[in-house]
């Protein structure tokens, strides 16, 4: 049996797997702006509980968070595991690195201009986020074009490219009315597309979607039926649908109701498919990484119940804020955190092994106590969140954002030692 | 996916199954090998999500020689 030395698995892969700089490059930004996020709300904390949507810095907050983390990673991390799962090339890794360029000076931009409550720079920063992104997104499609199975995550894929075109549509409308332009369609239109499309269209597909790869990996388990992940897509699919009519102002209650059912139809059977994934996987112990995924998928079900609090009208204090806390803080911003910790060594160990020599392994490159750190400072920034909106209180909020900021420290620490240790492992 | 016992030991082939199975009937025979047995690999990609797993289980592969169209590995046991 002739053999070639193990150096050639990389080189082989190269059809799939980009080059190391470019998804960690993606990984490394939303680590930093992660950091910039909770800043940006410590900044604006006075404001936050009462006034969360106005211009200022708890605006730039929640997009250096949308944008800057959760964005950044979805644009990192799709374009790396998208080939994977549809069996295609990896896109231009060059086209790939001009995109981070413009998306990360974009946001920053961004966040500027809604922190200094300065629209002309709002807008440049929108535009050169849009730019970016629909530059991606032509990556995509062309992947997924030539998908071969995985029809469940190439359907989420899909939907998540469809979601993104309203996201940006929407997004550069707002951007528009905030320099004075008129908006077509009004302004609570726009807004109310923009508030479902960009957590639970455009994130919410990619999360829901590739979690069908990442979870089963990690829990080394099979993976949902392409039936069950299809039946669960449906649902959420329909659930869009609907509440994008509803948007338009056609029968706004009754289709939102009907968007909830099928939403929370669809989420029940996804968390389902999840939690057997990780019950029958040969890997039990998961570790604080996916304590924060399912902490996420909680927020997920709880911003579902909220949402339906906001559709009834109920009476609950500063509920739209409860619901931005459930959605962004607890569902994504914990899902992602957890998923980066397990996928950012994960990557580092693939691209430093090789070269003819023994592999290294993920749980060689990580920083248990920064890791450990991030995740208490986080779980207090969120119950800190949480007593700020309840007391209505920018003290706590003060108090949250700097916990959520020591968390993201400790969070970017971990990231900047995977990196370092795959570079002298490479070196 | 089947698996059969010959003389340069186990082989495992995964060709034509979507990620992350091969990944997973890969690393349940990787597990489940009391011995330093070998294991052949036939695949019909490089299965760059592999290698790091492997590595935490104290194995090691390498790309062995392979018919058109097939990508095979020879997975060992760490010295």
């Amino acid at each position: 049996m002739s053999v070639s030395p193990a150096g050639a698995f990389l080189g082989g892969a190269k059809g799939r797997l980009l080059p190391a700089s470019i998804p960690l490059r993606f990984f490394a930004a939303a680590a930093l702006f992660h950091v910039l996020a909770w800043l940006a709300l410590a900044a604006g904390a006075a404001l936050w509980p009462a006034a969360p949507g106005a211009l200022g810095w708890p605006l730039a907050a929640l997009h250096l968070v949308t944008l800057g983390v959760l964005g950044m990673t979805a644009l990192g991390a799709g374009a790396q595991l998208l080939p994977v799962a549809t069996r295609q090339p990896a896109p231009g890794h060059r086209l790939l690195a001009a995109i981070w360029w413009l998306y990360t000076a974009g946001v920053a931009v961004l966040a500027l201009g809604m922190g200094l409550a300065r629209p002309p720079l709002l807008a440049a920063g929108a535009a050169a986020v849009a730019i970016a992104f629909a530059a991606w997104a032509v990556l995509m499609v062309r992947n997924l074009r030539g998908a071969r199975g995985m029809p469940g995550v190439v359907a989420h894929g899909w939907a998540a490219l469809v979601s993104l075109a309203v996201v940006l549509a929407t997004a550069l409308s707002l951007a528009g009315t905030w320099l004075g332009l008129a908006a077509a369609p009004p302004r609570e239109i726009t807004l109310a597309l923009h508030l479902v499309f960009a957590p639970y269209g455009f994130m919410g597909m990619l999360a829901l979607g590739l979690s069908y790869i990442l979870v089963p990996m990690f829990a080394l388990s099979d993976s949902p039926t392409d039936r069950e992940q299809l039946t669960s897509f449906a649902l959420a699919a329909a659930a869009l649908v609907l509440a994008g009519v509803a948007a338009f102002g056609v029968a706004p209650a009754a289709l939102r109701w009907a968007a909830l059912l099928a939403g929370g139809a669809a989420v029940a059977l996804h968390l389902r498919l999840m939690l057997r994934a990780l019950r029958t996987g040969m890997r039990r112990e998961l570790g604080r990484s996916f304590t924060l995924v399912k902490i996420g998928w909680a927020g997920l079900a709880a911003s579902l119940v909220l949402a339906l609090g906001l559709v009834l009208d109920l009476p609950v204090p500063r509920l739209a804020t409860w619901f931005g806390l459930a959605l962004i803080g607890v569902w994504l911003l914990s899902f992602l955190a957890g998923m980066l910790q397990r996928i950012v060594p994960f990557l580092a160990a693939m691209h430093a092994g090789g070269g003819g020599r023994r592999g290294l392994t993920p749980s060689a490159l990580t920083r248990e106590g920064a890791l450990a750190a991030h995740f208490w400072c986080h779980l207090a920034a969120l119950a800190l969140l949480a007593l700020a909106i309840a007391l209505d209180n920018a003290w706590a909020a003060l108090a949250g954002a700097l916990a959520g900021a020591a968390g993201a420290l400790a969070l970017a620490l971990f990231c900047a030692t995977v990196l370092r240790r795959m570079q002298l492992r490479r070196n | 996916m089947r698996q059969w016992h010959s003389g340069d030991g186990w082989h495992i082939d995964v060709r034509g199954s979507p990620p992350p199975q091969p990944l997973v009937a890969i690393l349940k025979l990787v597990r489940s090998m009391r011995d330093d047995t070998p294991i052949v690999v036939h695949h019909d990609r490089d299965p760059v999500m592999l290698y790091p797993e492997l590595a935490e289980l104290g194995w090691e592969a390498q790309r062995i020689e392979s018919p058109e169209g097939e990508f095979r590995l020879l997975l060992r046991r760490c010295p």
